[in-house]
């Protein structure tokens, strides 16, 4: 009875089993739905996804547990802050949101340039969760509304696969986009930001694609593009689809798979995802005016032209249908052409935004390392192209679609470290179906033996031994077990902090928190002015607004170069000119940010290269970016620095009061900790500001601006009126007049 | 001749106090102490009463200052017996006609004979009376600060003699007032003692000294007690805190603060609040998240936290925190049948010599409470009762609110809420859970179950019916299968028994089950082949299998009782061999051919790696966060 393997339930004891050696632990009465394979098969996707779904909801949880609740990084400070005014103040006045407290004295449309897709999900769920009384704080369902999408995306990314390949690749790659580092760096729980809800709606959107280009029904299209507009309503990405969509039809169109169902759904699709789309604010009426958007409208006149050639072909002789044809082609010709100039400007106007300084200066924005690729995607980097090769040797409309998807965000993803996001999902996808096949050739053989059929003809049916078979399975279980634990790893090192809480660890392991920009940022919030502005530099402009609730001058929404560039110019002036450019600015406080004590390498000296060259972008006659290099070309704190940095307010304001301080007994005082160098200008006296407020750490150094000092006395006597008697009544005492 | 003015000046007193007190009472001995060493003044007078009137006396008269009554958190008195128990008195607020300030009678608990003596404790806690002047001072400069407060002991009555001794803060005094010649030491100075004082008489009094000790004041302070009946009672005390010293005046420099020791000596580091020592799952929070400096320390009788707000504290600096605590309810909350009693503290303890400008109570109750009586230790003014909503409630918890302005230590006490509560309420919050999951699977079973497409597909329809007999084909399938391991079994059972008669009557009864299934699955392969299935040929390939094996197999396990004990085990084995690669042939072609090809086969391999890809990276996220769990307590705290 060695051999009776008979598959778990599938046997349905009839309850007269009397010998217990007779089948091996079979019991009987599993219920009618579960002797069907269909019954296993469903309970085993449910299963297999909800603990995708766990697994990749709890991997993002280590910052709530090491740290606590809190809203991460730059950005997402911006969105919980109109997620609770969203909140607090209903859909409308969000959608009507004059900010004034954002780049003082512009201020800024909010509800105008946002994608309010991410507010508006944070803002139903705590509105329906209020509703049934399940009283959750805002910022709870705030940083928890990534890793629960993130669940979301596993399930797409499952039916995406379902649709292309088969239920297990669909599994399996379910379980990959939930572990994934690539997707995790953006859906921490913290990390509230559009991307967390967006490679959800993208990737549902190419499902309910590939399921309305295989069905030709127009519910599914429909469908496509409902989550198409949420798409637009949450990320800008959305290009990504309304290029990639129109791309895919165009190659079918090339390759010679026109067919109704296509006609249908892309001709629905694009017609009202372009209505939708354009009830954005933010969007407007960029759907039909910018060249992102045209290779969809072109493609759109190349699918009618065709369909309509279609049509005559089968009512025209071939002659007048040859005529006609070399008109349409003309005129497709033409629609091409003019789809084609018009996008040749953008992506040049493209490469020179790159070497704007503004944009440059941001980490995400450089291009992505070969170790990045690896560091995000492991094992996932390197089986893809099998995946991909299955795909194309294999090929049908949805797979063409996979292929196109796949070879555009390989490219998009080395242009810039942060589209590394869309190249995730696909990247998931063909690895699973690569892994899938591996493992039904490997695990499933004996099948094949007994059942000749060739069902893949694309796999050599050969009778591998037992022992390749096991030594195939076994490597690449392995290299899933690498895989789930490099994920976990990579997870908790690089991508579980929230950079609002720093914590250093002591020699006997104990944790120090360094929470000096909350202090800072509290500090301001209770002990300033409710009106007080705040100057700093462009990065921190998010986090005072969310944390302090006070105005500053820019943010993270650098939407305005000259006022960026002001602000750079102040900071890399002398302390007069600074003061003349904060007076024009109406500014009280200036916040800096200083790692000199404690080491931090973010802080504002570092940055200080951007914003002398964004300031000298606009203001070359002012700053030099030369004048604050050694004439040796290096840019250096300590004695031998240029005077020119050795002065500027910058310099002064991180380093103020900081020559007298001795950090240990090894070093000097006034050593700076992150560039490990004796700083230069030790003796510094601000005549215009004051130190209003240091941090525990020196972190976050903030000073108030001194309002101007009353005028000096005139150097003339007083008019000496001689008190005339007669003038004076007689009821007050004459001499309180003297 | 200063005794002797002082006597006309008494008499003349008397008998304008008569109408107004109508009672002899005399202050024969008075000792009031002045602790001006916090930011509070406590002002304490021993008082030596004798009624020197004809009548007894039911009650007597307490009188404070117009200057300082509106800044008094706190008058008690007490009566001192014989047996050093002090007893409380009870205080009404009174007025006297024709005089200012404010006044209280206490009711004796015994009245007081002529020529009668008693000893009356009278404790008084002022509030923001102590005024830093200057005003504004750097961070490098000490503070000082002014009271302006009265020589004499206020009081209605006649004084005969009395002493007044002041408690500083420190040895640094600028100036004081000099009445009396008054000898000051160390820390303290001593007045008087004044003889044959007449009743309301005032004289100013003003002391200039350095005070460094923390003005903290709690501008406002919101206290939410939610009683649940589950077992827990949560409190969370929502707290605005003000340096409310000499304001900073300049820069702060945080250099000069870490260091030099008595640069801002009078800032506010951190402080000590001591909660019940039931206290658990201390928060310690504000509007951006966690503060992370603070420290938790259990002792036996308290729960001590260290609070230290996030930046320290100097003159006219503020901050706003929310600290939070479980109780288990059972030390708090009593019961009778469906009467229930809460008794938990009004305001509990946030740091020493505590100041609360304003205090805002929220009691909320469960669900259903009902008849809510509540006994405050001290008057408290309610205001309109609110509902509060959380998880699973329907119509709402009744919320008891109530405000108080001006609360010092003292007023530490229990308040007491009576109220009636069925406990057949608790069962509703469960079976509203129940409710919603039972409609939540009724739902999905209606869906799956109905069809709701609005075209008909004759295709799909067909499908779904073939699909539904092909599965009733694998259960006959699978039936017959274990009829065949049963057969085995009556043949195992023959081998040890050698019972001819049980092996004969099994095998019929099995035979006959065995060819009603086999008919069974020909009258559902006929309809298969109506509905126009190929599948009917597959099912007839198996019928044409299970017909070679029964013809091997039943023939076989008759004709194996004749044979011999050696030839016999053997062709067992064989059998058994024959048998079961039978079996699993027609097992696996049943599946593969029964089931349409894209679907479950992929699934008993891709599932298998899949879940164990899973349980692996649970695995190691639990290992991960095992190891990296911080120790302490999340909350910082």
């Amino acid at each position: 009875y060695v051999s009776s393997s008979n598959a778990g339930g599938s046997v349905s004891g009839n309850g007269r089993h009397s010998s217990p050696a007779g089948c091996g632990g079979s019991g009987g009465g599993l219920s009618g739905g579960l002797t069907q394979p269909a019954g296993w098969q469903s309970l085993l996707s449910f299963t297999i996804l909800f603990l995708a779904w766990l697994a990749g909801f709890s991997s993002r949880l280590f910052a709530v547990i090491r740290f606590e609740s809190i809203i991460h990084e730059f950005d997402p400070w911006f969105n919980y802050r109109s997620t609770h005014h969203l909140s607090t103040n209903g859909f409308y006045e969000f959608l009507n949101w004059f900010d004034e407290r954002a780049w003082y004295p512009l201020g800024r449309i909010v509800g105008g340039t946002v994608y309010p897709g991410l507010m508006v999900t944070a803002g139903l769920i705590h509105y329906i969760l209020n509703l049934l009384h399940v009283t959750v704080h805002i910022r709870d369902v705030c940083v928890f509304l990534a890793p629960v999408f993130s669940g979301l995306t596993a399930v797409s990314t499952f039916l995406l696969t379902r649709e292309l390949w088969n239920q297990g690749a669909g599994l399996l790659a379910a379980c990959f986009i939930a572990i994934v580092p690539g997707y995790i760096s953006r859906s921490v729980a913290g990390s509230f930001d559009n991307e967390g809800i967006a490679i959800f709606a993208l990737q549902f959107t190419y499902y309910l694609w590939v399921k309305s280009v295989k069905t030709g029904s127009v519910f599914w299209t429909i469908g496509c593009c409902l989550s198409y507009f949420y798409m637009v309503s949450a990320w800008g990405g959305y290009v990504f689809i309304i290029n990639l969509i129109p791309l895919h039809v165009f190659v079918l169109l090339l390759m010679q798979r026109f067919s109704r169902r296509l006609y249908i759904a892309y001709s629905t699709f694009y017609i009202v995802g372009l209505v939708l789309s354009m009830q954005i604010p933010f969007v407007g009426f960029q759907p039909i005016r910018t060249s992102e958007h045209m290779a969809a409208a072109g493609v759109f006149a190349l699918l009618q032209a065709y369909a309509f050639l279609q049509y005559l072909k089968d009512r025209l002789t071939r002659q007048e249908f040859q005529t006609l044809f070399f008109l349409g082609v003309s005129l497709a010709a033409g629609v091409v052409f003019l789809t084609l100039t018009k996008p040749s400007l953008p992506p040049l106007l493209r490469y020179a935004k790159i070497h704007i300084p503004i944009i440059a200066s941001v980490s995400e924005h450089q291009p992505t390392t070969w170790v990045s690729f690896f560091f995000d995607l492991h094992i996932l980097v390197c089986t893809f192209p099998a995946g991909l090769w299955f795909c194309i040797k294999n090929i049908n409309d949805e797979r063409v679609f996979v292929a196109l998807y796949a070879i555009s965000a390989v490219y998009f993803a080395g242009v810039m470290v942060r589209l590394m996001l869309t190249l995730t999902p696909v990247v998931c996808m063909l690895s699973a179906i690569a892994f899938s096949s591996v493992f039904e050739h490997y695990l499933g053989d004996d099948m094949k033996r007994e059942n000749p059929i060739k069902q893949h003809p694309f796999y050599p049916v050969k009778n591998s031994s037992v022992y390749s078979k096991l030594i195939v399975t076994m490597l690449m279980l392995m290299l899933l077990m690498m895989f789930a634990v490099h994920c976990t790893w990579v997870t908790s090192n690089a991508y579980s902090s929230p950079s609002v809480v720093l914590a250093s660890y002591n020699h006997d392991g104990s944790r120090n928190i360094l929470d000096d920009f909350r202090e800072a940022y509290y500090w301001l919030r209770q002990n300033t002015d409710e009106h007080a502005r705040v100057m700093s530099w462009w990065d921190y402009g998010y986090q005072i607004a969310g944390m302090a609730n006070r105005t500053t001058l820019v943010d993270n929404n650098t939407w305005n170069n000259s006022h960026i560039a002001l602000v750079g110019k102040a900071m890399s002036s002398n302390e007069s000119a600074a003061y003349e450019i904060m007076k024009s600015l109406d500014v009280d406080y200036v916040l800096i940010i200083f790692g000199g004590v404690i080491g931090y390498s973010g802080d504002d000296i570092n940055k200080f290269l951007w914003m002398v060259r964004i300031a000298e972008g606009e203001h070359p006659k002012d700053i030099r970016e030369s004048d604050y290099f050694t004439p040796q070309g290096e840019f250096r704190v300590d004695k031998a620095g240029s005077p020119t940095l050795l002065n500027c307010l910058m310099y002064k304001m991180s380093y103020y009061r900081f020559g007298e301080m001795q950090l240990d007994f090894r070093t000097p005082p006034g050593f700076d900790r992150t560039r490990n160098a004796e700083i230069g200008n030790k003796d510094i006296r601000l005549k215009h500001l004051e130190e209003a407020f240091t941090s525990e750490h020196w972190l976050v150094r903030i000073y108030r601006v001194k309002k101007q000092e009353n005028r000096q006395a005139l150097d003339h006597k007083l008019r000496n009126i001689a008190a005339k008697q007669k003038y004076t009544s007689k009821k007050v005492l004459p001499s309180r007049f003297h | 001749m200063w005794s002797g003015g002082a006597a006309i000046f008494v008499l003349v007193s008397c008998v304008f106090c008569a109408s107004a007190l109508a009672d002899g009472l005399v202050n024969e001995d008075v000792k009031r102490t002045l602790d001006l060493s916090s930011h509070l003044a406590k002002i304490t007078a021993e008082i030596q009463l004798a009624n020197h009137g004809a009548a007894r006396v039911n009650s007597l008269t307490l009188a404070l200052e117009a200057e300082l009554a509106p800044h008094l958190a706190f008058i008690g008195a007490s009566v001192k017996g014989e047996e050093e128990e002090d007893e409380g008195l009870e205080l009404k607020e009174t007025t006297l006609h024709g005089q200012s300030g404010k006044f209280f009678e206490a009711q004796l608990p015994s009245s007081l004979a002529p020529g009668a003596k008693l000893r009356v404790k009278v404790e008084t806690v002022f509030s923001h009376v102590l005024k830093p002047f200057p005003s504004h001072i750097t961070q490098a400069e000490q503070q000082l600060v002014v009271f302006q407060g009265n020589h004499y002991l206020y009081s209605p009555y006649p004084t005969r003699s009395q002493t007044t001794r002041v408690r500083l803060a420190s040895k640094t005094v600028e100036s004081y007032t000099k009445l009396g010649n008054p000898t000051k030491s160390e820390e303290s100075i001593e007045y008087g003692p004044f003889k044959d004082v007449p009743p309301f008489s005032q004289d100013d009094m003003k002391i200039h000294y350095e005070n460094n000790t923390p003005f903290l004041t709690i501008s406002s302070i919101t206290r939410t007690i939610e009683v649940s009946h589950w077992g827990n009672i949560a409190v969370e005390e929502t707290i605005d805190l003000r340096h409310t010293g000499a304001y900073l005046k300049g820069p702060f420099s945080r250099y000069d603060y870490q260091r030099q020791s008595d640069s801002g000596i009078s800032s506010v580091k951190s402080f000590k609040t001591i909660l019940p020592a039931s206290a658990q799952d201390v928060y310690y929070r504000d509007e951006i998240g966690n503060i992370s400096t603070s420290h938790l320390q259990v002792l036996d009788d308290s729960v001590e936290v260290e609070i230290r707000p996030r930046f320290p504290l100097f003159g006219g600096w503020k901050t706003h925190y929310i600290i939070g605590y479980n109780l288990p309810s059972y030390e708090y909350l009593y019961n009778l049948g469906d009467q229930y009693a809460l008794k938990m503290r009004l305001v509990d303890h946030i740091y020493d010599d505590q100041v609360i400008d304003q205090l805002t109570v929220k009691l909320i109750l469960p669900e259903g409470a009902r008849n809510i009586h509540v006994d405050t230790p001290y008057p408290i003014s309610r205001s309109q009762d609110e509902l509060h909503y959380t998880y699973l409630d329907t119509f709402g918890r009744p919320v008891l609110v109530a405000t108080k302005n001006n609360l010092v230590e003292q007023h530490i006490q229990d308040v007491v809420v009576h109220y009636n509560f069925n406990k057949i309420l608790m069962l509703q919050e469960p079976l509203l859970v129940v409710g919603a999951f039972y409609i939540l699977f009724f739902t999905v079973i209606i869906y799956v179950r109905l069809d709701f497409s609005i075209t008909k597909d004759p295709a799909a329809e067909v499908r779904m019916k073939v699909a539904s007999i092909t599965e009733q084909v694998l259960t006959l399938v699978n039936k017959r299968l274990g009829l065949y391991r049963h057969m085995d079994e009556v043949v195992n059972r023959y081998k040890q028994s050698r019972d001819t008669g049980a092996l004969n009557s099994g095998r019929k009864t099995l035979e006959a089950e065995h060819r009603t299934l086999t008919n069974d699955i020909t009258a559902l392969q006929t309809r298969l082949k109506a509905e126009g299935s190929d599948l009917a040929e597959k099912v007839g390939e198996i019928q044409k299998l299970d017909r070679l094996e029964g013809q091997g197999h039943f023939p076989l396990a008759t004709s194996l009782t004749f044979c011999f004990p050696g030839q016999l085990f053997s062709a067992t084995r064989l059998l058994i061999g024959n048998l079961d690669s039978l079996l699993s042939s027609v097992e696996t072609k049943g599946l593969f051919l029964l089931t349409s090809p894209d679907t479950s086969k992929h699934l008993s391999i891709s599932s298998l790696h899949t879940l164990s890809l899973l349980i692996l990276s649970t695995f190691s996220i639990l290992h991960f966060s095992i190891n990296y769990l911080p120790s302490t307590c999340q909350s910082g705290t």
